[in-house]
């Protein structure tokens, strides 16, 4: 026959596995529901990060009403240039097929320093190999312009040398006259 | 980015080839583990010292111990309650703290915490409330009204304190003990896993680390009973059993050399491997850590209490000399552990994952993270531990014989 | 100098500072999630747009069923094409209006100098572009070129063993992600990413991540930072379209790289004319 005390101790033995049993009875009510479908971890969690807004569109998906832009574009070097770059992105811009807001145009010297971003030989770096670069104001001074012109002064900023090479059709046509 | 960081950079004239740009990961600029981490092993360290202090006693019957037995019980119980407010101020999201129980990873290292400090906790508080039965029977008997029902509550509604039922609390006494050293070492280990698992960073990824945390857990534990013990005895007048302190320094100097090999095993063992990331180690322990580490962690807190751990073992000496010079080498070897502490989980992450160069860290004062968090939260064990004395009587022995204003308590033996 | 116009982003995150430093939200957030304060949900582009007017860019994704067992993708960067023009950086942080201070993808300039010492930097990750020459280098320089980073998508990813509550996982399609929801913010994924591709969001309190734009991918879109890059020095595609330029860089005779080999995280990010200097 057991005592009252070591009974006492029996009964604490059972209330501690029982609030064990409660607890993990609990804990599997608040399991979310996705969780473990593909391991361990809330599957739902991919649709909701499948679902995150989108805000960059694509080159095309500006071109659709940018005509004019899209014609120089994609016939200049700067055909691989991503519009939103400069300009911002398709989400600022347009929602379900209408404008929302003007999206900033750079100016001025801006223009240069956001030339230079790749453009620059001091850098001295290997982009040299992939594109053209120059070195300011060097650059200026060899084409014995201001050394306060900014690039668009010269280069269309979608197609740099549209200008040059109409300018070098025009003066090529006067040297064969 | 830091200019200073160029600066502190020039000093460093090892591997500097490879250094020499400083160059940090930008997203490793901010130190994610600070002050916080810092204390949680630190505090889960003490629980883990003293309760092995206890389990001596209880399990290993190292008689000497038993004036500190129960008070280390206490001591550890208080510790172990505030464990958990570190982790809690440093989660981004401390609401969902409950996600570490309801999910844990399989996979991972630190989902085992909830599950473990619930068992800790859980074994701690019996083990307690067994030991203190027969008090708090008798005092259940002298109260009234709400106190005395919490007293049949602590003692699980049995006030029988017969020769058959205090058998009967010895044997759980030691089964939960010999339950709870695997349990306190699992606790403790396993924080030092969550660092020497983390194969990213090279200072903390080695499988020493588990053994170097719960070495240095033990040394720290133990420290904190002796200065403690010392501290309030002397505070409430109350004489101080210098045989018990020897048998608790002695224990201390054995953890404290092997915690002390470990960490200077580690650290030899980068230098003589010399693996990939070497000369970033060195120049972690060299440079950001050359006086945390070398000059505190290593020459003030580890080598001075080492020498006189080494005069109080070879030399004989007056218990009026002995225990002054235990208060000393305790207060020292609980800094050196934190310093320890520091230099891991703070130093280790001061060296980028880049392998090219060392953040800054400043602590800061009122951050949520800082160091009046710090200093509150270790505040709150020891405001526990004075309340919990009000019910639980730190010291096993009669008061008599001492001078002490206090009532003289009948307590109950073990 | 800034160049780029963060108008918008700007507001946008001084209104959510604004949100969360008021008294009253900044409790609420402790009950509401951050991430579904809808900051991000007006500003994106509407369905009607992305149906009609963005083309397909990774070819049988859009209008049909994804089979998410069945896809599989990869990521390729071209070292020997990186300018260091930072698009992507800016491209990255539109996309997500990441915080400041903490990037998804950045681009890393090495420098090499005639003692073969190398200087690394990433002034801001990248995002204002390499304007200027390093002036702090005395024997001249040898070769500078670009890295950028970005999550490797490691198929061991060493963040995913050790997030303690399943918040970041590893999708049957191979991507690494994030459950913003479940995040505690204990950060010990940031500690354990060999390529510290993660950071704990100021705003949202919880861990974030290069996640390879898979909202755009579902989509049959390119990541925001391979639809910028002006010189195709990113590169992605499905490993189930023979025709696309990553499947047949990953099935052709060129010799790919991955950073940090020796982790044992498999990445599934492949580096082109990657050099010894680069970790």
């Amino acid at each position: 026959m057991l005592s009252k005390h070591a009974m006492r101790i029996i009964l604490v033995v059972i209330s501690v596995v029982a609030v064990s049993g409660v607890g993990l009875l609990v804990k599997a009510q608040l399991i979310p529901k996705s969780f473990g479908l593909y391991g361990a971890y809330r599957a739902d969690a991919i649709d909701e990060e499948a679902q995150r807004v989108v805000r960059h569109g694509t080159n095309a998906s500006c071109f659709g009403c940018h005509p004019y832009e899209a014609k120089t574009h994609l016939k200049g070097d700067h055909k691989t240039i991503s519009c939103e770059f400069c300009h911002g992105t398709y989400s600022d811009h347009v929602k379900s097929g209408k404008k929302i807001a003007d999206l900033p145009v750079k100016k001025g010297a801006e223009i240069t320093t956001l030339c230079l971003r790749c453009h620059n030989t001091e850098i001295k770096a290997r982009s040299t190999i992939v594109i053209k670069t120059v070195a300011m104001p060097d650059h200026l001074e060899q084409q014995k312009v201001k050394l306060t012109h900014n690039c668009n002064q010269c280069h269309n900023v979608h197609a740099p040398l549209k200008y040059i090479n109409e300018a070098k059709k025009i003066t090529g046509l006067m040297e064969e006259h | 980015m830091n200019p200073n960081l160029y600066e502190a950079q020039s000093t460093l004239s090892h591997g500097a080839s490879m250094l020499i740009s400083n160059y940090v990961f930008p997203n490793d600029l901010h130190v994610h583990w600070s002050m916080m981490i810092v204390l949680y092993p630190y505090i889960t360290g003490l629980v883990d010292g003293a309760f092995i202090i206890a389990a001596l006693y209880y399990l290993f019957d190292v008689k000497s111990l038993k004036p500190v037995a129960r008070f280390s019980l206490l001591f550890a119980f208080a510790f172990l309650c505030c464990a958990t407010l570190p982790l809690l101020l440093h989660l981004g999201r401390p609401e969902r703290n409950f996600n570490m129980l309801l999910t844990p990873s399989p996979s991972s290292a630190m989902a085992g915490f909830g599950y473990i400090y619930a068992i800790s906790m859980g074994v701690l508080s019996f083990i307690v409330l067994f030991v203190y039965r027969p008090d708090l029977v008798e005092r259940g008997k002298k109260s009234k009204g709400v106190m005395k029902l919490i007293y049949r509550a602590l003692t699980f509604d049995s006030d029988d304190l017969s020769k058959k039922a205090l058998e009967l609390d010895t044997k759980i006494i030691r089964f939960l003990v010999g339950l709870g050293i695997p349990v306190a070492a699992v606790l403790h280990g396993y924080v030092g896993f969550i660092f020497g698992g983390v194969k990213a960073n090279p200072t903390w990824s080695t499988p020493l680390m588990p053994v170097i945390f719960l070495f240095s857990a033990c040394v720290s534990g133990i420290s904190a009973i002796v200065l403690a013990y010392i501290v309030i005895r002397k505070l409430g007048s109350l004489s101080i059993d210098a045989a018990c302190i020897k048998t608790c320094i002695k224990t201390l100097t054995g953890f404290f050399i092997l915690a002390f090999s470990f960490e200077m095993l580690e650290v030899f063992s980068h230098s003589y491997l010399k693996t990939g990331y070497h000369h970033m180690v060195e120049g972690l322990l060299n440079g950001p850590l050359a006086s945390s580490f070398w000059l505190w962690q290593v020459k003030i807190c580890s080598v001075i209490p080492l020498i006189l751990l080494g005069f109080m073992a070879f030399v004989k000496m007056r218990d009026s000399i002995y225990l002054p010079i235990s208060t000393i080498v305790s207060a020292i070897l609980l800094l050196q552990v934190f310093i320890m502490r520091w230099n891991v989980v703070i130093g280790g992450q001061l060296m980028s994952k880049s392998a090219r160069g060392y953040t800054v860290f400043h602590p800061e004062w009122f951050d949520k993270e800082g160091i009046l968090a710090v200093i509150i939260i270790m505040t709150i064990p020891f405001i526990i531990l004075y309340v919990l004395g009000k019910i639980f009587p730190f010291w096993g022995d009669a008061i008599k014989g001492s001078i002490s204003s206090k009532p003289v308590r009948k307590t109950g033996g073990n | 100098m800034k160049i780029e116009d963060f108008s918008f982003d700007m507001d946008r995150r001084e209104f959510v500072k604004k949100v969360l430093n008021g008294a009253i939200a900044g409790s609420l957030i402790l009950v509401f999630p951050m991430d579904t304060v809808g900051v991000d949900s007006q500003m994106g582009i509407s369905q009607s747009d992305l149906n009609l007017r963005l083309p397909e860019e990774i070819p049988g994704i859009k209008n049909n069923q994804y089979d998410i067992h069945r896809q599989k993708f990869a990521f390729v960067v071209d070292i020997t094409r990186c300018i260091g023009c930072g698009s992507c950086c800016v491209a990255d942080k539109r996309e997500y209006n990441v915080p400041d201070g903490n990037y998804r993808t950045w681009v890393e300039r090495y420098v090499k100098d005639f003692d073969d010492q190398i200087y690394v930097d990433c002034p801001n990750g990248g995002l204002d572009g390499y304007q200027k020459p390093r002036d702090d280098i005395q024997t001249g320089v040898r070769d500078t070129f670009f890295v950028p980073k970005l999550c490797n998508m490691c198929k061991e990813p060493p963040c995913v063993q050790v997030c303690p509550v399943g918040a970041t996982f590893m999708t049957p399609d191979g991507f690494v992600l994030m459950d913003s929801q479940r995040c505690v913010g204990c950060a010990y994924c940031i500690q354990a990413c060999p390529y510290s591709v993660r950071f704990l969001s100021p705003v949202t309190k919880t861990a974030e991540k290069c996640t390879w734009c898979y909202h755009r991918v579902r989509k049959g879109l390119l990541p925001a930072c391979v639809e910028v890059c002006p010189t195709g020095a990113r590169k992605f595609g499905s490993l189930n379209d023979e025709n696309s330029e990553v499947y047949k860089i990953l099935k052709g005779p060129g010799v790919l790289t991955v950073l940090k080999q020796s982790m044992g995280t498999l990445p599934a990010l492949y580096y082109i004319g990657q050099r010894l200097e680069v970790v």
